[in-house]
């Protein structure tokens, strides 16, 4: 891409608030694999006999993770790096060509996949070694002498130093099960600290995924405490990121237990923005994080593609602003208008920049609403999830905590203007907490615990639609669908979005995956997101059945009482039938219209006190009564009223 | 909505209406005009060809009406200032000088009325139009108060089916609480004529201009026709497979959909036009009005990569590109036909997967706008069918999860279906909202928020992260003092709302609008300030702020929040240990680092600088890096190498900048960019300074980012743009 093309840029309109926060990295994610590959690495499990039981060597299983991973990323995560180191190998591979330096520089060091954006062929290679066993190069054949740890780290060093320079997230990914590599070697260990200290200065992160075995626990204090530093983040938090052993056991086979440690950390942490000011009242702000948890993943755009060279190739765009005589126009020409009646209204830059400024980034509660004042229809667009930060305000984190478990506790939601960048535009948002007070109550155990940003719409965002009415006749029908409703729940009665893919992107990157490595179009693929229909018919087909019938019989009274009404209702306004659980008056109907039998059954039912304040006025109006007080009056008067009169 | 509409405004230009009155700094024509404006510009905005308007100075100097011309009596001193048509900018220039106040004072504003139907009358004929007259007066000049003549006009105006809207400059209006003292017998007349006039017609308003002028800054909601997303069935199983499935027709429509502000174009000044109007104008500034600007079209070019081309890319025509989608790295291209099966194949679908009660529900799972079910219409089986779902989904207090597929090949949803049984609104329906896939949900870990995790793994329940007992309390009850349902009442004492939706409007989309508006017809005004109606959800309100005034108090008491100061942002730094408390600056320490080797350039100046006691040996670690930098762009084969110095750089910057040393930055960049633009470092470098070093934001050092700097941001600026 050449400089003054357009690429980054947005196209006009778009979403401003899409864009995360740029920040003058570019914010890109590499991860390199670094693999052990020593003999109790590649050791098989025992043969139990139990189909559950595990069958991968750790090695096995950490090249099927790497490999579910380089596919993960392709669709999530196009524009992110991926590597794999292996490491106690006895070949020795950098990179042959252009790295200048041969395999001879970090010998038992493996590049097998370089660092880079994973290419069609990187994934057969992986899945050839993974799923064949194909392991022609005998890559997987650990040294007979041990391998230098300090050897290793700056073999990492070096390819995020030359493949992934201005990353904004560089991390190394360690899968061992050995927790002492240089049990007696006191200077190998410190060089081996040095180099990690420089790979923490580099910026890259380490990740150490231990694996062990029964009866021997992964002791990081023999070494990997000197390896591994703290996300300076969590940090400052005041909590360190675990590190979490795999191991096979507790019915988790080792592949899984690895896969989930790792999917956890799939994605590196992008804060979309960070130490904003959250004003909880006059005086008193304290400072958070804000992060997108929720993303919608669209399949990539079409691209164009040149096909005259050598191989494929994609054409890089560049855009040429032109005016109307086409001469090319450099961007200092150009200004931003508006389109009004026809012509052009123009705003010097600092009036566009006025308009614009709503006072400044931050998050200010305006006053708190129970979580049930938020109309069910409420909603415009993902929120956001916020967390504390003391890089602002020291304590932050306390009273983040504090407002947080009242919120969950009371059932409440903070009311807020929020913008979350300079010029950004402003919303209004309700801040709802997730996770749980108890220890394993969380409904959403895939989500993170804290507060999420909910977008309010705005007046502007309500449509109006005019639906009639409808009636509400049939008592049965829904005591009837009330039997189907509640056997047909979803697995532990809650929508986990984890339990189901999107269809339209999986197949997506399934054809074009059989495309890129010229397999076979694949015919078909699990859609879960079809309804258990053969089970629905099973559990709950007779209610079906009956409810089916029975509503084509009040269909039926419908269609025959609407007639008759017809004939009878030219001159009378039309009197709907009295809904079950509602007040048989509308605001439409007047509450003055109320018969006298209608208000006798709702003062039975005690949902008189349901009535708006207008409408009860238009009662009492009705029946000559006055129509001064609270509503607490009102409904006595009217009660009163009742009991006396009716 | 979007039906036809002719408006006439008939504004009285009589020579009173040039004068101010009770204590306004500006005439009753400029206030008036501050309405009449802002409806016009307005229905510009809307540039909709069936929207028209004409407009008939009352009281000009010169009498040009149509009544007239005919010889009728009593039509002096009116003009048809523009006839009823669409009302573009050009138009709208036109009229605008013509509108001012005028010598004459005789002009019988009936009479202006009826000038007003006959051109109504004219323009709509016998169609389908929505009529409009609108007349703005102070009510100074002489009216016929005939009753005769008043109950013509109005048979006339209710015969055309004409909605009359008067609105009067101090006119007494009771209701809204605006009485004006002293006012003349005349103007007390003619007030009580027009007030007739209105009361006479079927369809009339009568209003005082400040009530019409106060109400413009509250924003209008541009209305939008329902829009049918979605006409088909909903259904429960499969009813092509199983007999027993059910199956509804139902219609969606969208509920919300977030309205967006309107949006710039890139324009540029017209070559032609542009010249001449630049030598006329030596500021250059241009002015307002849209012919001297035209849109800026935009021209992809197409390269690829080929090392024998000149800079290594090659200019590729359009046509010979095919299309394809990226698989990582690798290109894969498909031919049109192809194309296709990439695509999920869908058909139009709507069908409940199942259920789950409301509890196991949070809201902040929502991907975007709600949708809006109702049952098809006329369909009885349907509506009774849906209610009963409704109803027992209302009772079971559950929701329906479903896969919705608008139309064939559309992408699959997942919706989460919420029912509404109407006993708050009039309408039973289903409101639905779309539910995250799998791939939508990224697994980001966080600490918990009420507990501590030592790093040996033991539990902490008392931190100086976690919330006191008194703390608890505090927050518990500010939270509670600042509720905003109840704390405000309306009239009649019942508690109202505070912020209810349909009152808080989009400030971008009204503040925007307005300043458009504002600007279209004062081209060389200012735009002001936002109307406070706009900001007015951005503070707590203060009745609040004030009864919680303790609970605030004690919350702040209790948090003991110390803020961070500027200075110590970023720049304080702490020995960084690995998880043992390792001291690796010791190891270091003992061969220190002082000569710094290109591959492993960042760690080994990191380090230099943190080991270093004097200034001599940070700037010899800086000139190193300088070094290292330039060389590699040097020895860069096109841009391989660019990345790597970029990032060399930036962390020369942050380095400089925590040790308060700018100006060797700034030194280093000047001299870098001399080199990179004159070719100095073997060939065209000029992708580095602009893609990198000014698109990755590593200029030069401003006073804002350090004091040390003498650099002003529009310094650093300037730097930059040539």
């Amino acid at each position: 891409m050449a400089w003054g093309g357009d690429e980054d840029q947005r196209p006009e309109g778009e979403d401003e608030d899409e864009i995360d926060e740029t920040d003058y990295k570019t914010q890109k994610d590499a991860v390199l694999f670094a693999i052990d590959i020593s003999s109790s690495m590649l050791l098989a499990p025992d043969d139990t006999g139990n189909k559950k039981a595990d069958k991968d060597s750790a090695v096995t299983a950490a090249l099927k993770c790497a490999y579910q991973f380089m596919q993960q990323r392709i669709i999530a995560q196009p524009k992110d790096m991926m590597g794999i180191l292996l490491f106690g190998t006895e070949k020795s591979r950098f990179r042959d060509e252009t790295g200048g330096r041969s395999g001879t520089g970090y010998p038992h060091c493996y590049l097998f996949t370089e660092l880079d954006i994973p290419a069609a062929e990187d994934v057969r290679k992986l899945r050839e070694l993974v799923e064949e066993g194909e392991d022609a190069d005998e890559v997987l054949v650990p040294s007979k002498e041990p391998v230098i740890m300090s050897n290793v780290l700056f073999c990492a060093n070096q390819i995020f130093t030359t493949n992934a320079a201005n990353f904004g997230s560089r991390r190394l990914f360690i899968i061992t099960d050995n927790d002492d590599p240089h049990k007696n070697d006191k200077a190998a260990k410190s060089s081996a600290a040095v180099r990690a200290k420089d790979l923490y200065d580099l910026g890259v992160v380490i990740e150490l995924f231990p694996v062990s075995r029964a009866g021997k626990a992964f002791d990081l204090a023999k070494f990997y405490d000197d390896i591994v530093y703290r996300d300076p983040a969590a940090e400052a938090a005041g909590a360190a990121d675990e590190v979490k052993t795999s191991k096979s056991g507790d019915g988790l086979t080792l592949l899984n237990s690895l896969i989930s440690n790792i999917n956890s950390k799939q994605t590196p942490k992008r804060s979309y923005f960070s130490n904003l000011p959250f004003e909880l009242a006059p005086g008193l702000t304290i400072s958070i994080k804000g992060y997108m948890p929720l993303h919608r993943q669209a399949p990539a755009r079409t691209c164009y593609v040149y096909l005259g060279g050598e191989q494929a190739q994609l054409a890089q765009s560049e855009t040429v602003k032109m005016d109307s005589e086409t001469r090319t126009v450099e961007k200092s020409e150009t200004k931003k208008a508006y389109k009004f009646g026809g012509e052009y209204i123009k705003f010097e830059e600092k009036e566009v920049k006025s308009l614009k400024d709503f006072g400044g980034r931050v998050l200010r509660i305006i006053g708190f609403k129970s979580q049930s004042r938020i109309p069910m229809w409420a909603s415009v667009k993902k929120s956001t999830f916020i967390f504390p930060s003391e890089e602002g305000y020291v304590g932050s984190t306390r009273v983040f905590s504090a407002l947080w478990q009242k919120l969950l506790k009371s059932k409440k939601v903070g009311i807020a203007w929020f913008v979350a960048r300079t010029n950004a535009n402003p919303v209004m948002v309700a801040i709802m907490p997730s996770g749980s007070l108890s220890e394993d109550g969380s409904d959403t155990p895939y989500l993170p615990a804290g507060l999420w940003l909910y977008p309010l719409p705005f007046a502007d965002d309500v449509r109006t639609v005019d639906i009639a009415a409808k009636p509400r006749t049939a008592d049965e029908l829904a005591d009837k669908m009330r039997e189907i409703v509640a056997n047909l729940q979803l697995p532990k009665a809650v929508y986990n979005p984890l339990k189901y893919p999107n269809p339209s992107l999986q197949w997506h990157y399934k054809i074009l995956q059989a495309s890129a490595l010229e397999e076979e179009t694949p015919q078909d693929h699990e859609d879960l997101t079809i309804p258990k229909y053969r089970q629905i018919d099973k559990r709950v087909g007779g209610a079906l059945a009956e409810w089916k019938e029975e509503l084509e019989q009040k269909a039926h009274e419908l269609v025959q009482s609407r007639a008759v009404k017809r004939e009878m209702d030219i001159d009378e306004d039309e009197e709907r039938p009295a809904k079950r659980s509602k007040p048989a008056a509308k605001k439409a109907a007047g509450g003055g219209q109320m018969s006298n039998a209608q208000l006798k059954a709702a003062f039975e039912k005690n949902t008189l006190k349901k009535l708006t304040v207008a409408e009860l006025k238009d009662v009492l109006a009705s029946k000559g009564l006055s129509t001064v007080g609270k509503k607490a009056d009102l409904l006595e008067k009217l009660e009163q009223w009742i009991e006396e009169n009716v | 909505m979007a039906d036809k509409e002719a408006t006439v405004y008939v504004v009285d230009l009589g020579a009173s209406m040039g004068d101010c009155h009770n204590g306004r700094d500006e005439s009753d024509l400029d206030f008036g005009m501050r309405y009449v404006w802002d409806k016009i510009s307005t229905t510009v905005a809307a540039s909709r060809k069936t929207w028209t308007l004409g407009f008939v100075g009352l009281n000009t100097d010169e009498t040009n009406n149509t009544q007239d011309e005919e010889g009728l009596e009593g039509y002096h001193n009116i003009s048809t200032l523009q006839e009823i048509g669409p009302m573009t900018m050009t138009e709208l220039r036109e009229l605008h000088p013509k509108v001012k106040p005028c010598e004459a004072y005789s002009g019988d504003a009936l009479s202006a009325i009826v000038v007003a139907i006959t051109m109504i009358e004219e323009f709509t004929k016998k169609l389908k139009f929505k009529r409009r007259i609108i007349l703005v007066t102070n009510g100074e000049s002489p009216i016929d108060d005939e009753d005769d003549s008043i109950t013509d006009v109005a048979e006339k105006l209710n015969e055309h089916n004409i909605e009359l809207v008067i609105i009067g400059v101090d006119f007494d209006d009771p209701e809204y609480g605006f009485k004006e003292e002293d006012k003349s017998r005349a103007k007390r007349q003619n007030e009580e004529t027009l007030r007739k006039l209105v009361e006479a017609c079927e369809n009339g308003v009568f209003g005082t201009m400040q009530q019409a002028v106060e109400e413009l800054s509250i924003p209008r909601i541009k209305p939008v026709r329902p829009f049918k997303a979605y006409d088909g069935p909903l259904t429960l199983g499969d009813p092509n497979k199983y007999e027993s499935a059910i199956s509804i027709n139902v219609e969606r429509y969208f509920k919300t959909k977030r309205a967006t502000p309107p949006s710039a174009t890139t324009v540029v000044v017209n070559p032609d036009r542009g010249y001449t109007q630049s030598q006329a104008f030596d500021d250059g500034d241009v002015e307002m009005g849209g012919t001297e600007f035209s849109n800026v079209k935009h021209m992809r070019k197409y390269k690829v990569n080929d090392p024998s081309a000149p800079g290594g890319k090659l200019d590729v025509p359009y046509e010979e590109l095919a299309k394809g989608y990226l698989y990582g790295r690798t290109v894969v291209p498909f031919s049109d036909s192809d194309m296709a099966i990439t695509k999920y194949e869908t058909t139009k679908s709507f069908t409940i997967i199942g259920f789950i009660p409301f509890d196991s529900y949070s809201p902040f799972l929502n991907m975007g706008e709600t949708g809006l079910i109702a049952a098809k219409k006329f369909d009885e089986k349907s509506e009774i069918g849906l209610s009963a779902l409704i109803h027992a989904l209302h009772e079971l207090e559950s929701y329906a999860v479903a896969r919705y597929v608008q139309k064939d090949g559309a992408q699959v949803q997942i919706l989460l279906l919420k029912p509404n049984p109407g006993i708050e609104d009039e309408y039973e329906c289903l409101y639905d909202v779309p539910l995250p896939f799998a791939e939508d949900v990224r697994s980001y870990q966080f600490p918990p928020l009420d507990k501590v995790l030592t790093v040996s793994g033991n539990v902490l329940k008392e931190h100086r992260l976690l919330p006191n007992q008194d703390l608890k309390e505090a927050m518990s009850d500010f939270v509670d003092a600042m509720d905003l349902s109840g704390f405000d009442v309306d009239e009649d004492g019942n508690p109202v709302d505070y912020a209810p939706i349909d009152e808080v409007y989009n400030p971008v989309i009204h503040r925007l609008n307005q300043a458009i508006r504002t600007r279209a017809v004062h081209p060389d005004g200012e735009i002001g300030p936002p109307p406070e109606i706009l900001l007015r959800f951005s503070k707590p309100p203060e009745k609040l702020i004030k009864k919680a005034r303790p609970d605030i108090e004690a919350l702040i008491d209790a948090a003991e929040l110390k803020k961070v100061p500027e200075k110590a942002k970023g720049r304080f730094k702490e020995a960084v240990k690995p998880l043992s408390g390792l001291d690796i600056d010791a190891i270091l320490g003992q061969k220190k680092r002082t000569v710094i080797s290109p591959e492993n350039a960042i760690p080994e100046f990191k380090q230099a600088l943190a080991t270093a006691e004097d200034d001599e040996t940070v700037e010899k670690a800086v000139k190193q890096m300088g070094e290292i930098i330039r060389k590699l762009i040097t020895n860069s084969f096109a841009d391989v190498f660019y990345p790597r110095a970029a990032e060399n750089l930036r962390v020369l910057r942050e380095e400089l900048i925590g040790l308060d040393l700018p100006l060797l930055y700034n030194k280093f960049l000047r001299a870098l960019k001399k080199s990179l633009l004159s070719g100095e470092l073997n060939g065209d470098r000029r992708e580095m300074w602009f893609k990198y070093i000014i698109g990755g934001q590593l200029g030069l050092v401003t006073k804002e980012e350090s004091e040390m700097s003498d650099v002003t941001e529009e310094d650093a600026k300037a730097f930059v743009k040539k």
